[in-house]
């Protein structure tokens, strides 16, 4: 019995050595002399998936997972090769084979469409792009949106399994969920950097433009990127040529402005390369919504009224500067980003509280510094080095003393009876910032140990301090202590292909935190005190990812990890007011499973396919929520519920002959309540009780979306080298709940209605795409669109946008 | 455009066609048929989301005393946290998720539950909702972080302010953080209790004496603050029951400064002032003092009965041993005012108060006291017998906590 219960205790590990053993490469060898080659993008990365076909012999093959491919038996003579891959545009030409030289064919594609698929495509060093490769990662390519007003936030709501829930319009505060994940149990990065307390740069502000693609890691996140999240990753790479430009400017409803300048050049001569990207958006966020007016504390009326308080302003610049292609580096960049953005705050939680002068601001300067090289020292061995600096500023004001606001844009002032004006603010008066420093650095090694295998390290840290301030309650305690997280991770990755088929990757993670915060004891006793305390904590995550091509055209991978999340600082320290520290507070922990499929396949030259589709299951412990005090005004966080997601996504592309594109996909996830107990500081003797939830659907997260994208792209349209382009796209969510859907009758529940919202973008292009004219229509059928609570986005709004290339 | 419209619609028919089918493949949604009879009791249920949220669902039961009581498939949810105050034959519902209006559930003519209101919203989320000898209805807006202290009258028929003042904080207290802890109105006055609690620490730095402010009724203009050194201040965090009143309008202030009810320090003994009726001075002549009666406990809950009968739950710690906010452990008994005893109920046990208003969270239909005791994992209904001093244990509540109590 006690052999049992250890066994028990040590299953997960097992399993795991289990799957290791089995896995074990047993390395089969296969000599040939025949037409071989490899196929690459125009950025140089290896195409895995590729048809590669000898038309006169009808005789072809699939490049595999490092973009090689190899047709035996090519009699001698000139073929006509043709070279086709979803997403990119067909390549056809001449080749010699001479029996006597094996000829090595490089092979180039250039990209084509829009695409959701989950090819990855990265600019890493070989041996990390493999191990990448059997993750379940959704990679968008912007370069198709390039035309429209799109940002990051609006790119990333149309993957499978992702969801954004907006407060409003550009600027309005976001909670991006992934397979029901959100918060920070979804970890973000630009370029590799970890953008957790980028405060004053948000997905909404950076344009398409500046974007060159965004890879979103679901539940299993690659140890190069050296984060303990939850829910997965999401990865924005920003633009990578070495020369280009990208200008373009936007105008749009609701008196909205988005310009972008990005560029880049190169000395092909010395390497020295400069490379930048700005932007500046701007939105009165002026559109109408459906509220209630209230006059000396009595409704009357009910009425589609402007928002008036709803200005929002981002701006960022970002810099890189260094060499590219040298002897000493792959690449060798010394960056500057500097960001801020202000913001008005028309509303709190809900559209029953309405403010006028309630204002947000960020700004935040990071420099950067990034090295990569391929084989140094060593063949085989790569190396990368990512280090940031991130100084940051936020503040919240408050201070508007003895008004309150109403939906019409009235103020009232706030007098008492004996005429005194009330020095209240609108919400809680204050005037706080927060000085927050971050620094980060992280290192990967990656070492090819034979053509099969290779071994991936990559060690990251992180120190995060905060002070905050609060000029109108220059007294809070909790203000007076200096707040500090160190973070570390290690991470280990063996990588092992069984045959060009099949790859695998085993990997293993190391967390280490220690936070320095401060305590209260004893309240309300005479030994009451604040104190300085100090905590760290070890932690460990594991995991596996693997992909076989079943044949050519099927891919099947499956995924897993043993995920944690370490506590934020604000979790362990709180936030100064309400919510209390808890210095005990552990990690949240997920196991993660992937199951996908992509079948890409062809019926002839013209009618292209893809489909795909995964199950995702995450049974995540000790997520960390807010212990209720009823009898008591403070909180704190501790780790506490259990939830489970039962998800299914599918997605499907059709294209036809470039000119006419289909694609789509739905997401249906069963998030579930798992937690037998919960644990509360008032009502019951020992803290718990029976969670009346057990098993039940969380409510206020939508359970089944879909979107829906259709597009013509006309080439050589009216003249040569000019392109007309239509594209149309549906977003569909069904109705949720907000409140439990088990309890209370079903008519008078809380409900966010199923909602339908398309979206319409015409684009032509002159001159191979060097002039460009946009219009879009957002919101075709002015429906009333929510995402929080009753809180309404934009109705139907128009925009206008030129963009120059060169 | 036309063209559009069409293929448009037909890409959500696919879809909806999708979601429907994936729908129908998720479970049956648990339903059952109300109680639509006469004479139910009412309960206001609250549900603790994992995430800490919580959902009120105010549900109707003919029988609180055997089987489970649940919100399962039925009630009117309301999520946000409420408080619930039940006036003559409607229950009021306070607070919710930034919704500060005043709503009303009353019974319909089929005897099924239906909300009322939304026509008066406030700056604040009201604190307290009382009945007035005229049969009108007087709310408070205070709070330790604002400066103005409002009142309302209410029509409780069509939820219509008909008068509102507002006070300037200052009045009542020099330092922020006037906190509410109770309010009664007795012929010309309303009688607002209040501790200073600071805004940001909760710390209370003066208990050493009694306070309540007089308001005029009806004009609800300030009149004075009262104060009385023979005791701590008046209520506590939450409790909403430091002034109570009788059958002949002689208003009860009970001072406990329990640590266990939001007070960070005592300095005075727990004691029941008197204002009597018509006046609006404390009576010199009248205490009832804890020590000598309990030795040393005290008690932050009362709920006038009838005839100088009080429901109460006495905290079975010393003030110097109970824990900060956890208004526990807690123990019914019954006080006389004119008597000055107390005596305690059998058959319930010792268990966490939830730091709400009794008034609300207990039910008194003039026989019998309900209420819903926590014990260890679950809650049960006890029915007290107020005169023989018994207990009888009842349903079993599937929900976090009672907010309400009610009989409609």
């Amino acid at each position: 019995m006690q052999l049992l219960h250890q066994l028990k205790k040590y299953y997960p590990g097992f399993l795991f050595l289990l799957i290791i053993v089995l896995l074990c490469p047993s390395v089969i060898a296969q000599n040939s002399f025949n037409l071989r080659g490899s196929v690459s993008t125009r950025q140089g990365e290896l195409l895995p998936g590729a048809n590669v076909v000898l038309q006169e012999l009808n005789k072809g093959a699939i490049s595999n997972i490092e973009g090689q491919f190899e047709i035996k038996s090519v009699p001698e003579g000139s073929y006509q090769i043709m070279v086709s891959c979803i997403g990119f545009q067909k390549l056809v030409k001449t080749v010699t084979v001479n029996q006597v030289n094996p000829l090595s064919l490089d092979l180039v594609l250039t990209e084509e469409n829009y695409k959701i698929g989950d090819v990855v495509v990265t600019g890493k060093s070989a041996t990390r792009r493999v191990i990448e490769q059997a993750y379940q990662v959704a990679s968008v390519s912007t370069k198709e949106l390039f035309n429209s007003t799109a940002d990051a936030k609006a790119v990333m709501n149309r993957i499978p399994g992702v969801r954004i829930q907006e407060e409003g319009g550009l600027g309005s505060v976001f909670n991006f969920t992934l397979n029901g994940f959100s918060g920070n149990q979804v970890k973000f990065f630009m370029d590799g950097i970890p953008m957790d307390n980028f405060g004053s740069l948000n997905l909404g502000d950076m344009p398409v433009n500046m974007i060159e693609r965004i890879d979103v890691y679901k539940g299993v996140v690659p140890v190069w990127l050296g984060t303990d999240a939850l829910g997965g990753a999401v990865n924005i790479v920003t633009g990578q040529k070495n020369n280009y430009f990208d200008a373009s400017y936007s105008v749009g409803s609701f008196n909205t402005h988005r310009a972008s300048v990005n560029g880049a050049y190169t000395n092909p001569k010395n390497g020295f390369t400069v490379r930048g990207n700005l932007f500046y958006n701007y939105s009165d966020n002026d559109y109408k919504v459906w509220a209630r007016i209230v006059e000396n504390n009595t409704v009357t009326d009910t009425a589609w009224v402007r928002r008036f308080h709803d200005r929002y302003r981002s701006a960022s610049l970002k810099l890189e500067t260094g060499f590219v292609n040298q002897h000493f580096a792959d690449n060798l960049l010394l960056g500057i980003l500097l960001s801020g953005n202000d913001k008005e705050v028309q509303h709190g939680a809900t559209m029953n509280t309405v403010y006028g002068a309630i204002t947000r601001n960020n700004w935040s300067l990071i420099p950067t510094l990034r090295y990569k090289k391929k084989d140094l020292l060593a063949e085989g061995l790569d190396v990368s080095l990512y280090s940031a600096v991130n100084i940051g500023q936020s503040q919240v004001i408050d201070t508007l003393s003895g008004y309150r606001y109403n939906w019409t844009g009235e103020r009232f002032p706030v007098t008492t009876s004996d005429g005194q004006a009330s020095n209240n603010a609108e919400f809680y008066r204050t005037y706080s910032t927060l000085d927050e420093s971050e620094f980060n650095t992280q290192a990967n090694f990656g070492y090819a140990l034979s053509t099969r295998s290779s071994l991936a390290f990559n060690y990251a840290i992180n120190y995060f301090h905060r002070k905050a301030f609060d000029t109108e309650h220059p007294d809070n305690i909790d203000n007076h202590f200096p707040k500090s997280l160190t973070k570390q991770v290690l991470g280990l990755a063996y990588k092992f292909d069984l045959n060009k088929k099949w790859s695998t990757t085993v990997f293993g993670k190391l967390f280490h935190i220690k936070a320095k915060t401060s305590k209260e004891f004893d309240f309300a006793l005479e030994t009451q005190r604040t104190e300085a305390v100090e905590n760290k904590q070890f932690n460990l995550g594991y995991g596996l990812a693997t992909t076989w091509f079943v044949f050519p055209e099927l891919q099947l991978k499956l995924s897993y990890e043993h995920t944690s999340r370490m506590p934020m600082p604000e979790e362990i320290f709180g936030d100064g007011l309400f919510v209390g520290s808890n210095p005990d507070l552990g990690p949240e922990q997920s196991h993660n499973l992937n199951l996908g499929a992509e079948y890409y396949f062809r019926t002839n030259d013209k009618n292209r396919f893809a489909l795909g589709g995964s199950f995702v299951y995450r049974d995540a412990k000790d997520l960390i929520y807010t212990v209720v005090t009823v009898s008591s005004p403070k909180t704190h966080f501790d780790n506490l519920s259990k939830t489970r997601v039962m998800g299914l996504e599918g997605n499907f592309l059709y294209e036809w002959n470039n000119l006419f594109h289909l694609g789509g996909n739905i997401t249906f996830q069963d998030i579930t309540d798992r937690a037998k107990m919960i644990y509360n500081e008032s009502y019951t003797g020992t803290g718990w009780q029976q969670n009346f939830h057990y098993g039940f659907r969380l409510p206020n997260k939508p359970y089944l979306f879909a979107n829906l994208n259709a597009g013509f792209t006309i080439d050589n349209f009216l003249k040569k080298d000019n392109a007309f382009k239509l594209n149309y796209y549906l977003n569909f969510v069904e109705e949720y709940f907000l409140t439990w859907a088990e309890l209370g009758t079903s008519n008078s529940k809380y409900v966010i209605p199923r909602q339908f919202s398309n979206d319409i973008e015409l684009a032509y292009s002159l001159k191979k795409g060097k002039y460009n004219i946009s219009a879009e229509c957002r919101n075709l059928f002015d429906v009333k669109l929510y995402d929080k609570y009753y809180l309404q986005k934009p109705g139907r709004s128009f925009s206008l946008k030129l963009r120059y290339t060169i | 455009m036309k063209n559009l419209k069409t293929s448009t619609k037909m890409l959500q028919s696919v879809l909806l066609a999708i979601a429907l089918f994936l729908i129908s493949c998720s479970k049956d949604e648990v339903s059952e048929p109300e109680y639509n009879g006469e004479d139910a009791f009412v309960l206001s249920l609250a549900y603790q989301g994992t995430d800490g949220n919580f959902t009120y669902y105010t549900v109707q039961f003919d029988d609180v005393m055997t089987g489970e009581l649940t919100a399962v498939g039925k009630g009117i949810d309301m999520p946000g946290y409420y408080t619930f105050n039940q006036i003559d034959e409607k229950i009021y519902a306070t607070g919710g998720f930034e919704l500060t209006d005043i709503i009303a559930l009353q019974k319909k003519q089929d005897g099924s539950l239906e909300e009322i209101g939304a026509n008066a919203s406030f700056a604040n989320s009201l604190q307290d909702i009382i009945e007035t000898d005229d049969n009108q209805l007087v709310a408070i807006e205070m709070s330790s972080s604002s400066d103005v202290i409002s009142l309302h009258r209410i029509n409780p028929e069509s939820l219509i302010i008909s008068g509102s003042t507002q006070t300037s904080a200052s009045n009542i207290a020099d330092t922020t953080g006037p906190t509410y802890s109770g309010m009664v109105q007795s012929g010309n006055y309303i009688f607002v209790s209040y501790y200073l609690s600071d805004p940001t620490s909760f710390s209370t730095n003066y208990t050493d004496k009694a306070q309540v402010a007089v308001f005029s009724y009806p004009s609800l203009e300030f009149i004075k603050v009262i104060e009385d050194g023979r005791t701590g201040p008046v209520g506590g965090w939450g409790t909403h029951s430091g002034l109570i009143k009788d059958e002949s309008g002689n208003i009860y202030a009970l001072s406990h400064t329990n640590p266990a009810n939001g007070y960070s320090q005592f300095t005075q003994d727990a004691a029941i002032l008197r204002i009597k009726s018509g006046e609006s001075n404390f009576d010199p002549d009248y205490i009832f003092s804890f020590d000598e009666v309990t030795g040393g406990k005290t008690t932050a809950h009362l709920v006038y009965l009838g005839n100088n009968k009080v429901f109460t739950e006495i905290n079975m710690q010393n003030r110097s041993e109970q824990s900060a906010w956890s208004d526990s452990p807690l123990k019914p008994a019954i006080l006389d005012l004119s008597a000055k005893t107390i005596d305690y109920v059998e058959g319930v046990p010792e268990h966490s108060g939830l730091g709400r208003k009794l008034a609300a969270t207990s039910l008194y239909d003039g026989t019998y006291i309900y209420m819903v005791v926590p014990e260890d994992v679950s809650s049960y209904v006890y029915k007290i017998d107020p005169v023989n001093l018994t207990a009888t244990k009842g349903a079993e509540v599937q929900a976090n906590f009672t907010a309400g109590f009610f009989k409609l």
